[in-house]
């Protein structure tokens, strides 16, 4: 498969961001950060009126967004930056764009996208195919 | 004078040691949970999603997200923000892998926003390494802490 700066990278959908994957990710993180888990904990901060997803996940959306884009690829080297907040039932679009290449080694520019609100997660990475 | 300069100082955290004891194994179970809640199939190579390094390292520090706020003089309840996490890969994370983790705080920096008053910003590293010692990542990961008492 031949690559080109510039190339679009094929988009990666998240219809609708599960609640369910934000409790397992409470365990997984060990962090049972209540505004991952209850809605009246958002509402009493004044964070808004859904659970908000923890910030790593929108991360992990965006990784992979680039397994599907290069199957078997690995990340050497990957940054994010968190503007905003990734609310339960979002739909969320990880995006990225090809930047520069060298040999195998594909550096790309990421974002992570609410439907209606924008950009939430921006970011790049290097990756090797 | 700047704005900043007449803040109260941020306390000295940099060089706090976030050496941990605990031993993080990335499960074939959990690995498989983990990849399928953010919508993919784990990998067959044996593989773990990399999003582990961001888990792995937060849960097998030394010091819980509470506890590097506490270190901080920073109450968890307030909020603690993430700005921004970056990471650099020797090799893959697998699945089976035991890990444990080293670092320590970079630095707290306290601003003045337009949005959010006053602020420290603190900057922590951390890597993970196998039981051997082989460093297999090193990340490092902003927190914005709001100072609503200082705003």
């Amino acid at each position: 498969m031949s690559y080109a700066v510039g190339d679009a990278l094929p988009p990666f959908v998240i219809e609708s961001v599960s609640t369910e994957a934000m409790k397992q990710w409470a365990v997984f993180l060990a962090d049972p950060n209540p505004i991952h888990l209850d809605v009246e904990v958002v509402k009493a901060k004044g964070l808004g009126d859904r659970v908000i997803n923890q910030g790593p996940i929108n991360v992990a959306y965006m990784m992979n967004m680039l397994f599907a884009a290069f199957p078997g690829c690995r990340i050497e080297v990957m940054d994010s930056r968190f503007l905003d907040n990734v609310y339960g039932a979002d739909k969320a679009i990880a995006n990225g764009t090809i930047t520069a290449i060298d040999g195998n080694r594909i550096d790309c520019e990421l974002t992570l996208t609410v439907e209606g609100r924008g950009v939430v997660n921006s970011g790049t990475a290097t990756i090797t195919v | 004078m700047s704005d900043e300069a007449e803040l109260p100082p941020a306390p000295a955290v940099a060089g706090t040691s976030l050496d941990g004891t605990k031993i993080f194994t990335i499960t074939a179970e959990e690995n498989a949970a983990l990849c399928r809640s953010t919508g993919i199939e784990p990998a067959a190579d044996g593989t773990a999603h990399p999003i582990y390094y961001y888990i792995a390292t937060q849960v097998a520090m030394g010091k819980t997200v509470a506890g590097v706020c506490e270190t901080c003089e920073f109450d968890v309840d307030d909020g603690p923000m993430m700005g921004s996490s970056g990471v650099k890969f020797s090799r893959p994370m697998k699945v089976g892998e035991s890990y444990k983790v080293t670092g320590e705080i970079l630095g707290l920096v306290r601003k003045r926003s337009r949005k959010l008053g006053v602020m420290d910003v603190l900057t922590y590293r951390l890597r993970l390494n196998t039981l051997d010692g082989e460093q297999v990542l090193e990340t490092d990961n902003v927190w914005v802490l709001p100072r609503k008492e200082l705003a």
